[in-house]
């Protein structure tokens, strides 16, 4: 029973460094990034490949959350941007388009088949938690959620940045107008957003399987985790990733098909009640 | 006292986040008359055109239309009991052609008379062009033909001279008169144009912070000192 | 430089009446060169793989209906196309009832279950709808996949089809030269109903509404029963697609639910084109050549169609079709252009 429940936070803690990206996206630029599924399987394979030509886990993590913060910014300043003005409907098209695109590319680098990564040596075994064991490294996962989530509640709480990115979420305008300078931190949060897409990706890898489809597979929890946690709470979603993770893993193995309906039931349900959030103006 | 009349509203008050955009006013259109609705920016007219309409929500009071309480009406129920509007902000449909857009609006009501308000209104011309490809003129012209469709008995219109030439806005002034006497139409218009409103309303209801400052008709209205001093700086001749 | 409307004001008459020479002649052409499709065409599989694309492009087609008179942009119509399958499946796993009587069912029931959807998600605006009806629609996937007793789970259901449905025998849906001529005619037949549809009075007042939803209720319009009805429509066009594939292929899993389809249908009705009624439908054509034939020569047909997305969708916003017929006014003059 302990172990379901660990296990289920491990899939939340995944869901979550995943979601927070899309929340901070969402928040600065008020687009629903249809590719950060894409960016987390991008960044899976880029920490599966640097980790395996260097023969060090840690390197690819690095790297992998490196390249992808790049990608944010280069989707920032080519997609998110120039698309600003137009029909949120419009971008989510377009990263629906930039989804196909990345799927295609990965396949064509490492081919249809799954891939696995080992974890590193030094989580590599097992830890006694009140009498059972559980996978280091899956414990690793879940501290690495728990430190995310702590290090950017301090990082929105402390900082000029945070500061910016909690008032452009509940007012762009008049943020705007004080003179932040909107775009720049978009760019950096987005960039931000992205790389925690990449490092729940790579974090994941020795977890599951590889696949060119694996980001389109967590795509629709990380939504759910988002609208139903409240478009734009990063705390909201904390929750949410913690109960989708638990259903999740309880699907699994225990619940009838009712519950796992559940997490989608809540989505359309929270949409209806209270679909502002989405429509432009912020709640 | 027991006239009913055409448009009445009672008690109207409408507040949203602590400011108070309309305070328990008061306003009581006789049958056939055209009565101007003026007032500083920010006074309320345009909210209580909207509370009367039915556009707004979250206020208080009665509004009654022929003597009928209408307080709880929707929109289209409205419409159907003859209260028609124009807005502010042209609200129009774009890909639409002039034409067309009138005769969908002419369905919904018992006198089709889409031929009479395209002529009425200048519109023959253009009744066939996509409305996004008329002049902005044009499209004013339009957003107020729309509510002439099935020739309401109460007309409420919000700045219909809005962004106008000076010739323009005499025309409009002119047909409203015109059309108002013809077709029996009680009007309350807001207005900013001053020309416009001197020339043919009846009488003028004059807002300011959400109350009613004065009422009355042209002449004594502009004598007011009140009134003088809320419109600072306009031409209040 | 003004352009004369499309939309000409129409006199009263009968609908049938009203269509053009035109659209009859087109009509006639359609139905008769799709006839003759498969004695032309003599691979199998070149015919299977057209069945399967005018399949597609019915679906696409139900999709770009919503987008054309609603605006709205539905992520999750598999839910329609999947559950017409398993309304089939399922009866006759069981034995219930009649064949006929499942396909009537596999319609209907889609449709009526979309129009009460729609009383309540049409009020919806924008990008929260697109994401509402993701989520529908990937409920009913979890659903599928999850009640493998009544379901099959991902294992799916085969469908065992009776010699005679209709009066009609039942491996016509299977042979693919028959099978394509049904669903061509389907095809064109719901393009048909669907110009009548959008030169209706219905049709028009639908159109007013995605210009303008406000004014429309200023003229005396009720808003959200027209739009409900426009998507039950779309389902009911959705299903049929999904049922005529439930025939051919005598089986039905979860993946006819999957959102992956819900969204290929989307990138065909914008590729396509949205505003002119048959671009969906091109759009399915073009999604089908690149798949399988550009496909062939190509692994990265997914690629090409994500890009096709992306540019369509910035620079070309009336898809393939709206392109083509501006290029084709621009060498025949403009006359009464038939708006599909």
């Amino acid at each position: 029973m302990l172990l379901q429940i660990l296990n289920g936070l491990v899939y939340g803690g995944l869901l979550y460094i995943l979601a927070v990206g899309l929340v901070l996206i969402f928040g600065l630029r008020r687009v629903v990034n249809f590719a950060h599924g894409s960016l987390f399987m991008v960044g899976a394979y880029v920490g599966y490949a640097v980790a395996t030509y260097f023969g060090n886990f840690w390197v690819g993590l690095a790297v992998s959350v490196a390249v992808l913060a790049a990608l944010g910014v280069f989707l920032d300043a080519v997609v998110f941007r120039p698309l600003q003005r137009e029909d949120p409907i419009v971008t989510v098209l377009v990263t629906f388009g930039i989804l196909l695109v990345l799927e295609d590319a990965v396949r064509t680098i490492w081919g249809k088949d799954f891939l696995s990564l080992k974890p590193p040596e030094a989580l590599a075994g097992t830890v006694q938690i009140l009498g059972e064991s559980f996978p280091t490294y899956r414990l690793f996962v879940i501290v690495l959620a728990a430190a995310v989530a702590i290090g950017l509640s301090l990082w929105l709480r402390m900082s000029r940045i945070g500061l910016f990115v909690r008032a452009s979420s509940v007012d762009r305008t008049t943020t705007a107008i004080l003179g932040v300078n909107t775009d720049r931190v978009s760019i950096i949060v987005v960039a931000a957003g992205a790389a925690l897409a990449g490092l729940s990706g790579t974090v994941s890898a020795p977890l599951l399987a590889l696949s060119p489809s694996m980001g389109s597979f967590i795509l629709i929890d990380s939504f759910i985790v988002v609208v139903v946690g409240g478009l734009g709470s990063f705390s909201g979603a904390f929750f949410a990733a913690l109960i989708i993770g638990q259903l999740h893993n309880f699907g699994v193995v225990y619940v009838p098909a009712a519950a796992t309906m559940i997490p989608f039931l809540l989505m359309v349900g929270i949409l209806i009640w209270r679909p502002s959030g989405f429509a432009g103006q912020h709640v | 006292m027991a006239e009913s009349f055409a448009i009445e509203g009672v008690g109207l008050t409408r507040r949203f986040g602590g400011f108070t955009a309309l305070d328990t006013v008061r306003i009581a259109v006789p049958d056939g008359e055209i009565r101007g609705l003026i007032g500083p920016n920010g006074a309320g007219k345009s909210t209580l055109i909207d509370v009367l309409s039915g556009r707004a929500d979250d206020w208080h009071g009665t509004v009654r239309l022929r003597g009928e309480d209408i307080s709880a009406f929707t929109v289209q129920e409205r419409r159907r009991g003859g209260l028609a509007r124009s807005f502010q902000k042209t609200n129009i449909f774009p890909e639409l052609a002039v034409r067309e857009q009138l005769e969908i609006a002419s369905w919904h009501a018992e006198t089709p008379n889409v031929d009479e308000v395209l002529h009425e209104m200048g519109l023959v011309g253009i009744a066939h062009m996509r409305a996004a490809d008329v002049s902005y003129g044009d499209r004013r012209r339009l957003d107020l033909a729309l509510a002439l469709i099935g020739r309401p008995t109460v007309l409420l219109l919000d700045e219909p001279a809005a962004g106008l030439s000076m010739k323009e806005s005499v025309a409009l002034a002119e047909l409203l008169r015109d059309l108002a006497s013809r077709w029996k139409v009680t009007v309350l218009l807001v207005e900013h144009d001053m020309e416009v409103v001197f020339s043919i309303c009846d009488r003028i209801t004059v807002l300011h912070l959400g109350r009613v400052l004065a009422e009355g008709a042209p002449d004594e209205i502009r004598k007011i000192p009140e009134v003088v001093t809320a419109y600072l700086g306009s031409t209040v001749e | 430089m003004s352009q004369p409307s499309e939309r000409i004001a129409l006199p009263a008459t009968p609908a049938l009446a009203r269509v053009s020479r035109q659209v009859w002649l087109a009509l006639g052409i359609a139905i008769i060169a799709g006839s003759m499709l498969p004695s032309a065409v003599t691979s199998t599989l070149a015919i299977t793989l057209l069945t399967q694309a005018v399949i597609g492009g019915i679906l696409a087609t139900a999709v770009g209906l919503v987008i054309r008179q609603t605006g709205l942009v539905s992520f999750g119509h598999a839910a329609f196309f999947g559950l017409a399958g398993y309304f089939i499946a399922l009866p006759a796993k069981h034995g219930l009832w009649p064949l006929e009587l499942s396909i009537v069912l596999a319609i209907a029931m889609p449709t009526l279950l979309a129009f009460l959807l729609g009383l309540v998600i049409v009020r919806i605006p924008g990008v929260a709808f697109s994401m509402l009806t993701l989520a529908i629609g990937q409920a009913f996937h979890e659903f599928a996949v999850r009640a493998r007793l009544v379901t099959g789970g991902d294992d799916g259901l085969a469908i065992n089809l009776p010699r005679t449905v209709f009066g009609v025998a039942t491996e016509v849906f299977q042979r693919p030269q028959t099978m394509f001529v049904i669903c061509w005619v389907a095809l064109v037949g719901v393009l048909f109903g669907l110009h009548l549809l959008v030169r209706s009075r219905f049709g028009r007042v639908t159109t007013a509404i995605r210009e303008n939803e406000e004014r429309a209720r200023f003229l005396g319009y009720q808003t959200v029963v027209p739009r409900a009805l426009i998507f039950a429509i779309s389902a009911l066009i959705g299903a049929i697609a999904g049922t005529l594939f439930a025939l051919y292929n005598g089986f039905v899993s979860p993946e006819s639910l999957h959102w992956s389809l819900s969204g290929s249908a989307l990138i065909m009705a914008i590729v396509g084109g949205t505003r002119l009624l048959w671009g969906p439908a091109l759009g399915a054509v073009v999604f089908f050549f690149f798949k399988d034939v550009a496909g062939d020569l190509t692994e990265h047909w997914p690629a090409m169609i994500g890009l096709m997305l992306i540019a369509v969708t910035v620079a070309l916003p009336m898809g393939i079709s709206g392109a083509l017929t501006k290029l084709l006014d621009r060498i025949r003059p403009a006359g009464v252009r038939r708006d599909g």
